[in-house]
């Protein structure tokens, strides 16, 4: 068994000393621990006498550190040791260049990272190197994997059956401007041509950028016709897209998970500054500081506007622009292993916005169609044809989608907004599609006008993440993000309150997290990078407290998902019964005026085909 | 020539401080005025919470905003 000799070259402080030994005893090493106090010259008469592969000392205490350690180094070498024995030095006392200065083969700074201490014990580099490979050999999680998707209840099934044979039915032989530019995109991007023009025009491009154009607002055709951005828009330098791309080749974070157990849930973060710059900055950091994922959003106004631009594109307000450039660039940046969501449910790009997310590498989708065609603001007729089509390319690129409950938001009670969602999965499960559901754990206005989170914020939140568990077996991701509603301008009360909800939901069992930054309620200015970190370094240590441990609901609990699941089951019946779903979308039932939900009104009027 | 700190701020640059006070008022007044004594451009007062003898805030200034050419890019520029 190989020896290490652990030494605390420090007074009192020995506790580094005990995990160490624990950790490599379990390691299969000989941890030989020395006594706070001990002196240089006794940890190299000990070395000598064990013959140890490595000393690892620990220093907590901040002065004379350069001296206590320094003697330990040239006593080692005076003694001809280091031949043999390598020196590791770790401890809050102890900085990078400390170590380095000082003569140590390695040096251990933060939280014990015994990935690391291995590595050195067995010759390997240690530090951003070994962590670099550790990120490459990570493997980019699967959220839908090992789901059966099969209903637990069967009567919410038939009658999802029933709906969705409803839909299909009626979007047979419609079209739109949005999906007719979808098939352009996809035409475009089988040519390898682009929309703006080179000096060259061939006769292809030329027709495609016709029937493209014809499609499109005046905003969007100005822009490829005669050069002009829309306000607010500016074009990214070649210099600016090669500067970060030099940064990020410079430097390399350490993948470490926010979770202290198991592998689930993952955690996802927003982003969409305005600028792919600024979102690659945003993501890198995100990254860094431990999520698994992340999803992009577009401007509002992009949803709003029939086409889509081209290039690398900077916007001065919220929002990325989508373009297939930027797509690639923000992809590029990313970790391999990141999951990448790109946003296109509720606007009237949504099938190309698909077309272009999987041109530039996207893992998942978002659509989803009554949310979109209410509080979204699409019409109701045009986002069913357009969700459709972008399930069914959702199925043919083998991309998942997931489907966020926000209209919660407007004051939408839970269960209407779970049987849209509901509608959505089954709809997606009938064109070959993954669908991951999206409960929203949030303080809405429902919950507050009828008081159902007076007392607490848990039973009501837990009886939403069972509700999904007893209906169907499929991937349950709450967001987007939790808590929402609940955070103040306060950071230190906005972290603390995702953090509590993430770690609510990861008790739950549930598979990936939406999390907010703490500038999720500071409406004046865009996100910034350190709030980011705020509410990342609040959500592990809030998994950190919890570990492992699970709670058990309540009899309240119970009782609000037995409310919750026979409303939905009351929501689907009326939906079922109505025989027609963009009707019932129009007609409040799946969320009327009293719960702050209106049809939508954008595109209305564009579908054509078909029997309207 | 070397770069100032204040170019690598990534966004945002966010002072928080807790300033006696006689109310909210005041204390708004002066978390402005202690924006403009340091000198930072457009602060903003993100939050601020008075109780009794004065208010915990916290004041923003944006370095960098989305979209604005980025002082700290100018590293990768010089590779």
């Amino acid at each position: 068994m190989k020896k290490v000799l652990l030494a605390p070259l420090d007074p009192v402080h020995d506790n580094a000393v005990k995990l160490l030994k624990r950790k490599l005893s379990e390691a299969g090493y000989d941890a030989i621990a020395m006594r706070p106090g001990t002196t240089s010259e006794e940890v190299i008469e000990k070395a000598l006498e064990e013959r140890p592969i490595a000393i690892l000392v620990s220093r907590t205490l901040g002065y004379k550190v350069a001296e206590t350690l320094g003697r330990l180094v040239d006593l080692a070498e005076a003694s001809g040791l280091r031949e043999m024995t390598r020196l590791g030095v770790g401890g809050m006392a102890i900085t990078k260049e400390t170590g380095g200065e000082l003569g140590f083969d390695a040096c251990f700074t933060g939280e014990l990272n015994m990935t690391e201490v291995l590595a050195f014990l067995e010759g390997k580099p240690v530090g951003l190197q070994t962590a670099g490979n550790a990120v490459a050999e990570r493997q980019k999680p699967n959220i839908v994997q090992g789901f059966t998707y099969a209903f637990k209840d069967k009567e919410i099934e038939t009658l999802l059956d029933g709906i969705v044979d409803q839909i299909l039915e009626w979007v047979k032989g419609k079209t739109s401007p949005g999906i007719e530019r979808a098939k352009l995109r996809a035409e475009m991007l089988a040519e390898g041509i682009s929309l703006r023009s080179p000096a060259k025009v061939s006769l292809t491009q030329q027709r495609l950028r016709e029937q493209y154009l014809a499609l499109c607002d005046d905003t969007i055709r100005a822009f490829y016709l005669t050069d002009k951005l829309p306000a607010g828009v500016r074009w990214l330098a070649a210099a600016e897209i090669e500067a970060m791309e030099n940064l990020l080749g410079s430097a390399k974070a350490r993948y470490s998970p926010l979770r202290h157990v198991g592998e689930k849930p993952l955690f996802f973060s927003q982003y969409g500054t305005g600028c792919p710059v600024m979102d690659v900055m945003h993501i890198k950091v995100a990254e860094a500081w431990g999520v698994d994922g992340v999803l992009h959003f577009d401007p509002s106004w992009g949803a709003q506007c029939e086409g889509l631009l081209e290039g690398y594109l900077s916007h001065e307000h919220d929002g990325t622009i989508l373009t297939l450039e930027n797509l690639k660039f923000i992809r590029h940046a990313q970790e391999p292993a990141t999951l990448w969501n790109v946003r296109g449910h509720r606007g009237l790009n949504t099938p190309e916005t698909q077309v272009l997310g999987h041109a530039a590498g996207a893992d998942l989708f978002k659509i989803n169609i009554p949310y979109g065609s209410t509080a979204g603001g699409t019409d109701p007729q045009r986002l069913t044809v357009d969700g459709v089509y972008s399930l069914r390319l959702a199925a043919e690129y083998g991309i998942p989608f997931d489907i966020p409950g926000n209209d919660e938001l407007s004051g939408v009670p839970p269960f209407k907004t779970f049987a849209g969602i509901l509608i959505m999965v089954a709809l997606g499960l009938k064109l070959g599609a993954k669908p991951i559901p999206k409960p929203l754990l949030c303080y809405s206005p429902y919950m507050t006008i009828y008081g159902r989170m007076d007392d607490n914020m848990i039973d009501m939140n837990i009886a939403k993440l069972m509700v999904w568990r007893e209906i169907v077996d499929a991937p349950v991701w709450p967001g987007e993000p939790v808590g929402f509603m609940t955070h103040s301008p306060e950071r230190v009360q906005s972290s603390m309150m995702t953090a509590v909800h993430a770690a609510l939901a990861s008790s739950m069992g549930v598979d990936a997290v939406t999390i907010a930054s703490s500038d999720e309620a500071y409406s004046k200015g865009p996100i910034s990078a350190a709030a980011r970190v705020d509410t990342l370094r609040a959500v592990r240590d809030a998994l950190r407290f919890q570990g492992s441990v699970q709670l058990t609901p309540t009899p309240r609990a119970l009782t609000l998902a037995d409310e919750i699941h026979d409303g939905i089951c009351e929501v689907l019946k009326t939906v079922a019964e109505r025989g027609d779903f963009v009707a019932s979308i129009c007609e409040g039932l799946l969320g009327n005026e009293e719960d702050g939900l209106y049809p939508g009104r954008i595109g209305a009027g564009t579908v054509s085909g078909g029997r309207l | 020539m070397m770069q100032k700190a204040l170019d690598r701020v990534v966004d945002a640059l966010d002072v928080e401080t807790f300033l006696y006070a006689a109310d909210e008022e005041e204390a708004r007044s002066l978390a402005e005025q202690l924006a403009a004594e340091l000198n930072l451009p457009h602060g903003d007062v993100v939050f601020l919470e008075y109780k009794g003898f004065g208010a915990r805030v916290r004041i923003r200034s944006y370095i960098h905003h989305p979209g604005d050419r980025y002082r700290w890019l100018e590293r990768g520029s010089s590779k």
